[in-house]
């Protein structure tokens, strides 16, 4: 799996998801203050779970696919901002 | 938002656990003397335990006594606080009745439903948030007799555990389906569900960890209440109802129905209100109930200890 290489090939994802993902969820910090390996769920970002459902659905409605829970990748997807882009880069619509 | 008071809940556990240890030899001792010698009889051993716990379980007497005063508007004496350790007792035991199918054993009223009902006819998921108040077993009993609507409990993994370890040892037959929470597809489970026309329940009142609060007034001072189920409701944009089913003592239980929220049309910039007034809509059913049927409040640890 070529990870890197697809988020690498929209440059611009990682800092557009940390926007999206701190104006979803009303995050008191910027862009640049979300480290692309830091976790998101639980100590890290500190985000819960349903922090998490909020990102699943803005990311759902901007890049026009669904995140399924029966998904058993869903922890390696949401465990950072760069492993989210990776995915969505993988799978957007749009 | 405030961090919640955990050592509160912690300290004051040591009788609540009874129904949590997962003695497995034990309950089902239990469940054959129960369901052999009847429940009279099997009450007869409770009335003992009820009294034992009343004696011996200072920490959760000082919670009993705390919230009794508040709920009562007086203070609470021996006879309420038996009544309230024994309608606790009385609950669990109902289970194992209610989970045989045995309701020929109670008379069990239902008020309110028919918003409900209506709601479901549209074929539509809902929210059914409950609290550690009276007997939340009778909604997976009445919903088995219902409308044919599928129900999940949402739940922590550990607790859904030992729920289906005691179901399947009361009645095999018996199962819950469980969405587990704390993990990071909890919620996108719970959308599923909905989605699909289930009926979500869960108890909104308690939170584990840390959590966003919102305090409200609760029987005469503020208690702070977990956000998590609204915000939840408010994100999906779903409908939530009220469930209590209230244990009057003896074989007589009454189950009450009411809209809570709906979250349906509510637009992002409105849903922090919306989910504050969902919220202390909440606080105002519970306080409602525990005035009415005041030995049916089940959180045995100081509710107010996180303002």
């Amino acid at each position: 799996m070529s990870e890197t290489a697809s988020s690498e090939a929209f440059p611009a994802l990682m800092p557009e998801l940390a926007a999206l993902i701190i104006e979803a969820l009303n995050l008191d910090i910027t862009p640049a203050g979300i480290a692309p390996d830091a976790r998101l769920y639980g100590e890290g970002l500190g985000l819960d779970s349903i922090d998490m459902l909020e990102i699943a659905l803005v990311v759902s409605k901007r890049y026009g696919f669904q995140l399924r829970s029966e998904s058993d990748d869903n922890t390696r997807i949401f465990a950072s901002l760069r492993s989210l882009a990776d995915y969505i880069a993988e799978h957007r619509t749009q | 938002m405030t961090k919640p008071a955990n050592s509160a809940h912690d300290s004051a556990h040591d009788w609540t656990h009874i129904r949590e240890r997962g003695n497995l030899p034990i309950l089902r001792l239990m469940v054959w003397i129960s369901l052999t010698l009847g429940r009279t009889l099997g009450r007869v051993v409770l009335f003992g335990i009820a009294l034992y716990f009343v004696l011996f379980a200072p920490a959760a007497q000082k919670s009993s006594r705390d919230y009794l005063r508040r709920a009562l508007g007086r203070p609470p004496n021996w006879r309420d606080r038996y009544r309230h350790v024994l309608s606790f007792a009385s609950t669990i035991h109902d289970r194992i009745y209610l989970l045989n199918d045995r309701f020929d054993l109670f008379e069990i009223q239902v008020e309110g439903a028919e918003e409900l009902d209506r709601v479901l006819a549209r074929d539509t998921g809902v929210l059914l948030f409950g609290a550690h108040l009276g007997s939340f077993e009778l909604l997976r009993a009445v919903g088995c007799r219902g409308a044919g609507h599928q129900v999940a409990m949402m739940m922590y993994e550990d607790n859904a555990r030992k729920l289906n370890a005691t179901l399947t040892s009361i009645n095999p037959r018996a199962t819950q389906e469980v969405i587990p929470l704390g993990q990071i597809e909890s919620m996108l489970n719970a959308r599923d569900k909905l989605d699909q026309g289930y009926v979500v329940g869960m108890l909104a009142d308690r939170a584990s960890g840390p959590t966003q609060r919102h305090s409200v007034d609760f029987l005469g001072a503020p208690a702070a209440f977990p956000l998590g189920p609204f915000r939840m409701a408010a994100i999906l944009r779903r409908p939530v109802f009220f469930m209590a089913g209230l244990y009057l003592g003896g074989n007589r239980y009454r189950i009450h129905f009411a809209p809570l929220a709906d979250f349906t049309q509510v637009e992002r910039s409105e849903r922090d209100a919306a989910i504050r007034s969902a919220v202390s809509r909440y606080a105002g059913l519970l306080e409602t109930h525990c005035h009415a049927a005041p030995y049916n409040w089940f959180n045995f640890f100081d509710f107010w200890a996180t303002t």
